[in-house]
């Protein structure tokens, strides 16, 4: 079946034979976009988290043929290194990643949360980011993560994805 | 006290079976439907029938008294601190959504179905008689408005409460456990129990 | 340590220019070995000494390459999985050859481009080990680069200076490149005199890492981002059941699934050939495999089998004389951690292309010279036609000390002549872990008259760390006859005490259990550090103070006595509203640690507000990701003493998901954590793993003091 979709603001149409195949295989083996990783396969470390019409989504355990029609979003679309996403931005000025793999699902699960809300306190940052980094890298997390609401703030829409 | 509070519950069933009784069984001889029957013993096992279902984990999971889902056969809190949120949905970027879509996901061993949702807080059912629960359930105040017609509709026909006939596998790739009662059986044993006048059954 | 250090150079070798590749090169001939002989000064060295680096290779291998950029890349022996150690190199580099931080590139090296290290990326001592040589090697370079400088600008060597990459003098530059344009033939000069760490612009300084624009914008730099043109996907069924011996399989099923191009059975294992993932995982869903199970092991055996007292015993530290077990006046605590899963969140996987008598395998490893020998061997191809090419690592943890899995995905490639990435399942990651073995100790002590310790004894049981492990020649155990990785923080370091001693006893478990960050440190601290805690509460003293009473000023005392002084000052006994503090300190492989950590109790769940980490790894490279790695070994370590747990039922290891597989989150992070440095030594000592050692015991210290009750058992509850 052919699934149409916009990735990253492209439009992109992928056949498939099989429409419940994982988006995060079609995204990392088709689309060869690597940055969206396969951690557990089982929608419960959050690595594969990526954006479907601007909701945070849990790429390994949905169904490519959901994506048809819709807005996807990976890290490579969410900033650049010339214009960072005010979140990559946050991550760049405490030095959050160690190994680096789960980051990018963070990053993304980040910058969903910041679209809804703004200013996340303590709590509403332990209760939405809930991705598992092995290398415990959340003490510097939870700090970038409120420097990226204040970066959000600061500057213009525009900016975003 | 039980009997005072179905005396106010009673008359808009007695309506709902005339209704039931017209849209339903109108290509069944009526005399042959053993549903038709309004025996108090029979409506029991109707009643039993259903509520061993709607008392199973596969529903009561998403029914919780304390706003945190429940998974698995042993009914243990949902992992990652999920709870209740804004909408019954979770949290704005780690919403049900994330994870569980229209469809159960064999890749992930994720379930889903249609609007995946914790039931809302006025549906509390975990850890509720039988009885407390039928009484909720057809409460319009907790029941999200619903008449009597409604409420039959959504237990029979809703994709969510068919669902868990069809849980798919788990994460470890094994089956999850289905109700108790044959799905028919249970429309089946919905259905007579509201023509049946939908009394619930002292405790 | 140092001096004889800083007596070693570089032999004299030939540089030779790199061609071919559109970049102007130096190689570098052999291998740099350090002069001294590893020294063998019993256990207490074992733990302690930071082993030699020693490359691989008998062939040309190349250290730097300096591109027509001008920059400079470095060809690391060593991997990076998120300790920081590519910064800490560029940074050395950078120094020691005069070049800016933007013009360093650090890559790992491949066995078939560069020097791998022989034995591992591990026992955080990338930086210790490489501190010396790295630094020589680069001063090396840069007076080779002045030398030929100095030939095509017709000056003396003495008047020229070299900076940002530029070599200049009487008024006239040239890049580094352009000096190395054209050479053909390199003479190399003695080692120049080292500076003066005090001089140094970039080690000491808290640079940004290296690999950070890459990892924030999600470059595919990880093994399971590795593509070959005409790349296959596979995946392979592993038993669920420990000891689980393959019988046979039915794969008819999975052969005719879509887009299945083979199914190989070999040996033990069943492999899934597809040309997409998702089809390979849905044709491995349709086969049944029958397996022979021996033994349903449970939980119960495994404590059976691992007791002090049980399995091989040695005395791994001894002075004075033994305790009387059996004495009123002796005070006995057991302890028990549980079996520990890596669950590092990139699984092993590899992508392999064996071809024309060729092996060709990237992927996420520790050890490339081990995974190098073990796809020779398997496949029979000679070493040097088997290139192993690391890529950054999703997470080490001590889980990629063992990628034997290569293997697998060369087979595979080998069997359909196409190259097959190949990966673990997470359900397979946690079955078929090297795990942290489980641990049983024996705490005794005994108090004189006047509160101090007379005797204090630690008794341990472990299943296999190094022992059994494919980085560790076998007749290292033989000569020491224990397992130095389950030793690790098992020794103690009250010196002053009387009577001390530890012993192990050992015991090979039925799955299998290796190396786990910081290896035997968590546990063996949670039950050393938690009894001395209780020790001073009996004998009614400071639990800062009584430390110190039993630490002399010989050896490693002053260090250790420095960071237990500096986190003292913030500790206070009691408590207050609700919460009460614990106090814990470790050494392990030269560096100190000294935690004091702030506890409630909230929902009958332990809940950690803050925690000071006083740390002394010697000279910190980079303060910043030393600081990150003590920030990662709190987190981390919390997690291990108040999370996870495996078990074993019906003879399967669980769980085998993250979730049910209980790891400290975002919520069960310290809102607070402050790291303070100490720099007790002019040399880098281990960072990675030491400053995870106390964590256990200081939150179990804080319970004691908070509800009266001793914590005795991990994970914490």
């Amino acid at each position: 079946m052919k699934i149409a979709f916009t990735i990253n603001g492209q439009a992109q149409s992928v056949d498939i034979a099989d429409g419940n195949t994982p988006l995060l295989w079609v995204v990392r083996d088709i689309l060869h976009l690597k940055g969206t990783k396969y951690g557990c396969g089982k929608a419960a470390c959050g690595a594969c988290t990526l954006h479907v019409d601007g909701e945070a989504i849990r790429s390994c355990s949905y169904a490519v043929k959901f994506a048809a029609g819709k807005d996807v979003t990976t890290i490579e679309g969410l900033g650049t290194r010339e214009n960072p996403h005010p979140v990559q931005q946050a991550w760049m000025e405490y030095v959050v990643p160690q190994c680096g793999y789960c980051q990018p699902g963070f990053i993304m699960a980040t910058a969903a949360l910041l679209e809804k809300n703004p200013n996340p306190t303590d709590e509403d940052i332990d209760n939405n980011i809930v991705n598992v980094c092995r290398c415990a890298t959340y003490v510097r997390m939870r700090k970038a993560i409120h420097r990226a609401a204040e970066l959000k703030q600061s500057t213009s829409p525009t900016t975003n994805q | 006290m039980k009997s005072s509070r179905l005396l106010f519950i009673l008359p808009p069933f007695l309506f709902a079976t005339i209704l039931l009784a017209a849209n339903m069984n109108s290509t069944e001889n009526p005399s042959d439907d053993p549903t038709s029957n309004t025996h108090p013993t029979e409506s029991d096992e109707n009643f039993d029938k259903m509520m061993a279902v709607l008392t199973h984990q596969r529903c009561i999971n998403c029914h919780p008294s304390d706003n945190i889902p429940k998974q698995g056969e042993d009914s243990h809190p949902h992992y990652f601190g999920m709870a209740r949120g804004a909408g019954n949905m979770g949290f704005e970027a780690i919403n049900c959504n994330a994870c569980h879509q229209s469809e159960n996901n064999d890749y992930s061993g994720v379930p889903g179905a249609p609007e995946w949702s914790l039931a809302p807080e006025s549906m509390k059912w975990e850890g509720l008689s039988r009885t407390e629960i039928a009484e909720s359930m057809l409460d319009r105040a907790r029941n999200g408005g619903r008449s009597p017609h409604e409420v039959l509709e959504r237990l029979t026909e809703h994709a969510l409460v068919l669902w868990a006939w069809a849980p798919g596998i788990g994460a470890s790739g094994k089956p999850r456990e289905a109700p108790p009662v044959p799905v028919d059986e249970y429309i089946e044993a919905v259905k007579a129990w509201f023509e049946a006048g939908a009394i619930i059954p002292a405790e | 340590m140092s001096e004889q250090q800083g007596k070693r150079k570089v032999s004299r070798r030939k540089f030779l220019v790199r061609g071919g590749l559109g970049t102007i090169g130096l190689l570098t001939l052999g291998t740099y070995v350090f002069r001294n002989p590893l020294r063998r000064m019993g256990f207490a060295a074992a733990e302690t000494l930071i082993p030699p680096y020693s490359g691989t290779g008998t062939e040309i291998n190349l250290w730097f390459e300096i591109t027509e950029a001008n920059k400079v890349i470095l060809h690391s022996p060593k991997v990076e999985m998120g300790q920081g150690t590519f910064t800490s190199l560029a940074q050395i580099v950078a120094d020691e050859l005069d070049v800016d931080m933007e013009q360093v590139e650090v890559k790992a090296a491949a066995t078939e481009t560069g020097i791998v290290d022989g034995m591992s990326t591990g026992g955080s001592l990338s930086i210790a080990s490489l501190w010396m040589p790295l630094r020589e090697m680069a001063a090396t370079l840069r007076e080779m680069i002045k030398t030929e400088a100095a030939a095509k600008l017709q000056r003396n060597v003495a008047d020229l200076n070299t900076s940002a990459g530029m070599v200049s003098g009487g008024g006239q530059s040239l890049s580094y490149a352009e000096v190395a344009a054209g050479v053909q033939e390199w003479n190399v000069p003695d080692t120049p005199p080292l500076r003066p760490t005090k001089d140094y612009k970039f080690i000491g300084r808290p640079i940004k890492r290296v690999d950070l624009a890459p990892k924030v914008f999600g470059d595919p730099i990880f093994g399971m981002d590795a593509e070959m043109p005409d790349m296959l996907h596979a995946c392979i069924i592993r038993p669920e059941h420990v000891g689980a011996k393959f019988k046979s399989a039915d794969t008819r099923k999975a052969e005719s699934m879509p887009g299945v191009v083979k199914v190989v059975q070999l040996d033990d294992w069943v492999g899934v050939i597809a040309e997409s993932i998702s089809q390979a995982l849905a044709a491995k869903r349709t086969i049944k495999v029958e397996w022979d199970i021996p033994k349903q092991w449970t939980e119960a055996d495994i404590r059976e089998l691992l007791q002090v007292g049980k399995g091989n015993k040695m005395i791994t530290q001894k002075v004075g004389q033994a305790l009387e077990a059996e004495a009123e006046d002796v005070v006995s605590m057991e302890f028990t951690s549980p079996i520990g899963a890596h669950a590092q969140i990139e699984p092993n996987g590899a992508v392999a292309l064996v071809k024309d008598g060729r092996a060709t395998v990237i992927l996420s490893t520790q050890v490339i010279g081990v995974t190098q020998r073990q796809v020779s061997e398997a496949l029979d191809l000679p070493l040097e036609k088997v290139n192993i090419i690391p890529t950054y690592l999703g997470g080490g943890f001590g889980r990629r000390l063992n990628t034997s899995h290569a293997i697998q995905a060369a087979q595979m490639s080998r069997a359909v002549g196409r190259p097959v990435k190949y990966f673990f399942t997470r359900k397979e990651e946690f079955q078929n872990d090297t795990f942290r073995p489980p641990t049983h100790h024996i705490m005794r002590g005994k108090l004189t008259a006047a509160g101090r310790l007379e005797g204090l004894e630690h008794h341990y049981a472990s299943g296999d760390v190094a022992i059994n492990s494919v980085i560790v020649p076998q007749a290292l155990h033989s000569i020491l006859g224990t397992d130095i990785g389950a030793m690790r923080g098992a020794n103690l370091y009250y010196d002053k005490v009387p009577n001390h001693r530890a012993v192990q006893w050992h015991t090979t478990l039925p799955f299998a259990t290796s190396w786990w960050r910081s290896l035997g440190l968590l546990a063996n601290i949670f039950a050393v550090e938690s009894f001395v805690d209780e020790m001073a509460i009996r004998a009614g003293k400071d639990p800062v103070q009584f430390r110190l009473d039993h630490i002399s000023e010989e050896g490693f005392g002053p260090r250790i006595r420095a960071v237990i002084a500096k986190a003292g000052e913030r500790y206070r006994d009691g408590v207050v509203r609700g919460r009460a503090m614990g106090f814990a300190a470790s050494i392990d492989g030269g560096s100190p640690a000294a935690h004091v950590v702030e506890v409630s109790i909230e929902d009958e769940e332990i809940k950690v507000h803050k925690v000071l980490c006083v740390f002394d790894c010697g000279v910190a490279v980079n303060p910043d990701q030393v600081r990150a790695q003590c920030e990662g070994s709190i987190v981390m370590g919390m997690s291990g003493a108040m999370h996870e747990k495996m078990t074993l039922k019906d003879g399967q290891l669980y769980p085998t998901i993250y979730g049910p597989y209980d790891m400290a989150l975002m919520r069960n992070t310290p809102k607070e954590v402050e790291v303070v440095l100490i720099e007790g030594a002019d040399t880098p000592f281990p960072v990675g793993e030491p400053p995870m050692g106390p964590i256990g015991a200081a939150v179990g210290n804080a319970v004691r003091r908070l509800t009266g009750k001793r914590l005795t058992e991990l994970p914490l509850r």
